[in-house]
């Protein structure tokens, strides 16, 4: 007897798809509910090899889903949930239209609330799995703590936002997690490190709210992300306060507490409550020890252990662990212009200590008298009242000085200044061959001297220099000098001209030449040492780095070429760019010169005149 | 029979030999016997009434007497003392006693409390009789809320650590199964589907691979490097310009296609198309000149004619063909020889050729790899919007965090990053249309001063909305 036969799209790419339509059908959902559930437990569209087989013959484009994730929906206990909820609607619906308002009230008090933590565990199995997703978490979560209360989003949600990405900043406070920040036109980027998962977020900057479109964005869609982003976030705040053996929830100011009733009315209240609450320092678990500090890392000897590789990740290790506890002991106060929430959230990162003026905004801790007060944030180009024990820099000054992982030298960053750019630290360390201006470099790492580098003139900046020089003299009992003492020296060496090195190396041959005729009259005439000639050492070690290249395998042998081709022309070009900067900035100095000696000609002139 | 007999020893071992060999008809005549009259009742007991009849009628036929037939009421009257059809299946229709001599009265359910019942109720709950059920009522109630409470909790304090021991709730073995003698295998086996944590599908590719958050331009800090400010504003540019170039495709293959005409032109064709055929106004001009015509019919085109080849012709043709066709071998012979010659600048050809189609597949594929790699996941008919770079004004540029003015909405920067990441389908976002109620009095209906006024104040307010916006 012939087999039966088959029916179409029963195997293969047309039963692994399944239209929307036929998922609602499945699931008995609507489609508002099904949106919710898909969200809620991570269910994307997929988009298929071969759409017409996909969408079993149709034409056209649908949204289309694996049959297998819609299976997985089945299982999950949250629909039933949806269903009650779908009942309640209707008999809220019916007590407004019977206008039963009484009824009406009993029903919204009991409205089913939906638990969805084990969503969060079936959706990240492991801790890491959360910390890796948090990206779009804490944007999203910091964005709708910006939010009033709208039409479609719940009334409570803008409120939890703001509560946990409090806690959020707290638990990368406590953990000194923080390691870039960059200040763009859209808001504050800040990336910190979490067991080993770096973690990008975006903080807009703080303007009004400003109205949304209506057609741009689903409100709904959003809040229902963010419905379930303040879940992973609250659990993951309790377990990185855990960890650190903080006590969970943190007691905040007042505005933060969920029970509380009190709503802030005024916006601006509102945002001084909750920088108040960032400068707020957390309580421990009782009899629980500080956090140890992390070990050295330990040193595998790896199959293609690379030493240069290791020694990097040696660096960075160590450049971190001074990034940590860059401000450590050092106080900061933040005049009021000053945009201060990331200001606090940053200086607290590391370890300094922040406070603002006492009369504008609640949560100061010291005053602006306080004299121990080692740097004062400005934002003007001049003020009326001035200490002699602090320096007045402007805020641009933190950022770089953490993406430069050192305390940068101030003087580009005082008061009234032109400031240097702000560059970004999130530039990928893959292009390393690439023509890099000295001032960028110098920017970049502050041990780079550029050969030639002029006492850059600007008249400020050399009167500030004088005035730092006095406080340093007057304040060497002071809290956190030794971190100012490093810097001044920094200055200094930066300052001062090269001169005394060259003074230095003309006094070295004579010394040697001395010492050498001693030495020779002191000698005993011996054998002949073996010496080694060092560029005999080079042309063999080209000549085994040639043997090397020969030895590359004919499969990749083109792919070495090209490479190699392409790093000569890349190291040309930076060649080049040096040398016409070279003779541009040879070119420059002459014409200074001439124009100084033309000056000084003519002042002498006129003297004799 | 005769065959028992025959046999003097029968084995009666099982029940079905005894059955065989014993005769018991007797005994179960009898029993049926019994069981009948248990069921229909003795017949000695039985008195005569029920048994006999007295025939008095005789073999007379009876007397048809003028009896008044009863009226449907009355009929629906008499009916009323028998026992429905309908419930002649409940009735027992053995006589054998009920064994349960008194059965309790159930009432059925949904009946209401009688005055009595709830009198009977008040009674016995004075006297204690429910408190084990009310407890139990009580306790339920107050795990019911627990419950709710701790879900709403949970909500708000977060107090549980995911990711270490604890389970949530929803999720792991039942309580009822968590008992010492029950194996912890048959406990995982017994846990029903919904309440396992199952391993979640992997996501599509676009959602696990694309960066939620894309490294931002170095041109778009507040305070850029002149460099890389200008780096950022050429990268607009560039888009800009790619879509001025698809748009400019787009008017020329479409509107552009088509030729314009002025009205004038219009209405001038109109009028040609619309005369055609009719008589014209005679134009000196226009009119042919019936000189050089001599009444004779001409075709355009004359008629062709088969002209034959003669034996010559035909010759010369073959022979041209031939001889074009040994020119051509010829021609081949001899570029075979000198190919011989030619053989290494055809190899070095033939690897140029290699190589330059090597050098295009590999920038093909790279390119097909790009596509792939940025093109954003088709998941419904509409498509998500393109991402444009971050544009950053010069003139927005003060270098300092006080006058900080943004452009872009992070808002709708996040949905189409959610869009272009394939976690969100793109769609348009339908409004609802406001339903346009009109108004107006049906025709018969009394009308009072007071609608008068309400309708005009409705018409006041729909006339200058601004007016209404104002007051609120």
């Amino acid at each position: 007897m012939v087999s039966k036969k088959k029916k179409k799209y029963s195997s293969g790419e047309g039963a692994q798809f399944m239209t929307r339509k036929a998922a609602l059908k499945k699931l008995q959902l609507s489609l508002k509910d099904f949106r919710r559930i898909c969200i809620l437990k991570g269910i994307y569209p997929r988009e298929p090899r071969n759409r017409k087989r996909a969408q079993k013959g149709a034409g056209g484009i649908k949204t289309l889903y694996h049959t297998k994730d819609i299976k997985f929906l089945l299982h999950e206990p949250i629909i039933w949930k949806l269903r009650d909820l779908k009942v309640y609607q209707q008999k809220i619906r019916r007590a407004r239209a019977t206008r039963e308002f009484g009824r009406m009230r009993k029903y919204l008090r009991d409205y089913p609330s939906i638990n969805i933590d084990h969503i969060v565990k079936e959706r990240y199995p492991t801790f890491v799995d959360a910390l890796r997703d948090l990206d779009d978490c804490l944007t999203l979560c910091f964005l709708f703590s910006t939010f009033p209360s709208l039409k479609k989003v719940p009334r409570n949600q803008s409120m939890l936002c703001r509560r946990l990405t409090v806690e959020f900043m707290h638990a990368v406070i406590a953990a000194k997690a923080l390691r870039k920040v960059f200040v763009s036109i859209k808001g504050y980027y800040y990336q910190a490190e979490f067991e080993g998962q770096t973690i990008t977020w975006i903080v807009p900057h703080h303007f009004s709210f400003q109205p949304q479109n209506k057609d741009e964005v689903d409100f709904k869609i959003m809040s229902t992300f963010v419905e379930f982003y303040t879940m992973m976030l609250g659990f993951v705040n309790y377990k990185l306060f855990h960890s650190m053996n903080l006590v969970y929830p943190p007691q905040l100011t007042a505005g933060f507490s969920p029970d509380s009733e009190k709503d802030l009315i005024d916006e601006h209240a509102y945002v001084a409550e909750r920088i108040a609450a960032l400068n707020i320092s957390l309580a421990k678990v009782a009899g629980a020890n500080e956090v140890e500090e992390l070990p050295e890392i330990d040193i595998f000897q790896s199959e293609d252990g690379d030493p240069q590789k290791l020694e990097e990740a040696k660096q960075e290790a160590e450049k971190v662990k001074k990034l940590k506890t860059m401000f450590k002991g050092l106080k900061f106060f933040i005049n009021r212009e000053v945009p201060r929430e990331p200001l606090v959230f940053i200086i607290r990162c590391f370890g300094g200590e922040v406070s603002w003026d006492r009369d504008h905004f609640v949560g100061a801790t010291f005053d602006e008298s306080d004299e121990s007060i080692a740097y004062q944030i400005v934002d003007r180009p001049s003020m009326d009242k001035q200490y002699l024990s602090r320096y007045y820099v402007q805020p641009q000054w933190v950022f770089d000085s953490i993406n430069a992982r050192t305390l940068l030298p101030i003087n580009k960053y005082l008061m009234g200044a032109v400031l240097p750019p702000h560059l970004s630290p999130f530039v990928d360390k893959i292009k390393d061959q690439v023509y890099i201006p000295p001032e960028e470099r110098a920017l970049k790492d502050p041990d780079f001297k550029p050969l030639d580098d002029e006492p850059s003139g600007s008249d400020i900046e050399e009167a500030s220099d004088e005035d730092a020089d006095e406080k340093n003299e007057q304040e060497s009992e002071e809290d956190g000098d030794t971190a100012l003492a490093r810097q001044y020296q920094q200055e200094i060496a930066e300052d001062s001209p090269s001169d005394d090195e060259d003074g230095e190396d003309n006094l070295d041959p004579e010394k040697k030449k001395l010492a050498k005729e001693k030495k020779k009259s002191m000698a005993v005439v011996s054998g002949v040492p073996y010496k080694e000639n060092p560029y005999q050492k080079q042309i063999e070690d080209k000549q085994a780095f040639r043997l090397r290249e020969k030895l590359v395998r004919k499969k990749h042998r083109n792919l070495y070429k090209s490479m190699k081709a392409g790093q000569e022309k890349r190291k040309k070009e930076i060649w080049l760019l040096r040398k016409k900067r070279r003779l541009h900035d040879e070119k420059v100095k002459e014409e200074k010169k001439a124009e100084k000696r033309k000056q000084k000609m003519q002042a002498f002139e006129a003297a004799t005149a | 029979m005769s065959v028992i007999k025959k046999k003097k020893h029968v084995s009666k071992k099982n029940k079905k030999a005894w059955r065989k060999y014993c005769d018991i008809k007797d005994v179960e005549e009898f029993l049926e016997d019994q069981r009948l009259e248990e069921r229909i009742g003795k017949f000695e007991t039985k008195p005569d009434s029920e048994l006999f009849v007295v025939d008095t009628a005789g073999d007379e036929k009876p007397e048809v007497t003028d009896v008044k037939p009863l009226s449907l009421k009355q009929k629906k009257r008499a009916l009323l003392n028998q026992t429905p059809k309908c419930f002649e299946v409940l009735l027992p229709t053995s006589k054998v006693q009920d064994p349960n001599a008194k059965r309790n009265h159930v009432n059925p359910v949904g009946a209401k409390p009688t005055a009595l019942s709830k009198l009977t109720q008040k009674r016995r709950f004075e006297k204690g009789a429910y408190v084990k059920k009310v407890e139990l009522v009580r306790k339920n109630k107050k795990i019911a809320l627990a419950k709710k409470r701790k879900a709403k909790e949970i909500e708000n304090t977060f107090i549980k650590n995911l990711w270490g021991d604890e389970l949530p709730e929803v999720k792991g073995i039942p309580s009822t199964l968590c008992d010492d003698f029950v194996s912890e295998e048959a406990q995982l086996h017994n846990v029903l589907p919904e309440k396992r944590l199952r391993p979640k599908p992997p996501p599509p590719k676009t959602v696990a691979t694309r960066a939620a958050i894309e490294t931002p331009h170095p041109g778009v800090s507040y305070n850029p490097s002149y460099q890389e400010h200008q780096d950022l504003l050429q990268e607009v540019v560039q888009h800009e310009e790619k879509m001025m170039k698809k748009e400019a495709h787009l008017h020329r293959v479409t509107t552009k296609m088509f030729s314009k005409v002025t009205a004038h032109d219009k209405e001038n064709q109109w009028r040609e198309e619309m005369s055609a055929g009719l008589p014209q106004p005679h134009n000196p001009a226009t009119a042919p000149s019936d000189e050089e015509t001599d009444n004779e019919y001409k075709a355009i085109n004359p008629p062709v004619k088969n002209k034959k080849k003669d034996h010559k012709a035909r010759r010369k043709q073959r022979e041209r063909i031939e001889e074009r066709e040994r020119l051509k071998r010829e021609k081949i012979e001899k570029k075979k020889i000198t190919d011989i010659y030619k053989l290494r600048k055809l190899q070095s050809s033939i690897s140029a050729k290699e190589k330059r189609q090597a050098e295009l597949q590999a920038k093909r594929t790279a390119k097909r790899e790009f596509i792939s790699a940025t093109a954003v996941p088709a998941l419904n008919a509409h498509k998500p919007p393109v991402r444009e770079p971050d544009l950053v004004d010069p003139k927005q540029l003060t270098g300092d965090l006080r006058n900080i003015t943004t452009n872009t909405n992070l808002l709708r920067d996040r949905f189409e990053s959610l869009q272009r990441r394939g976690a969100l389908a793109a769609s348009k976002l339908m409004m609802k249309k406001k339903k346009r109620v009109k108004s107006y009095f049906k025709p018969g209906h009394k009308v009072t001063e007071q609608d008068i006024e309400k309708y005009v104040q409705k018409m006041k307010g729909k006339k200058d909305p601004k007016k209404i916006v104002i007051k609120k």
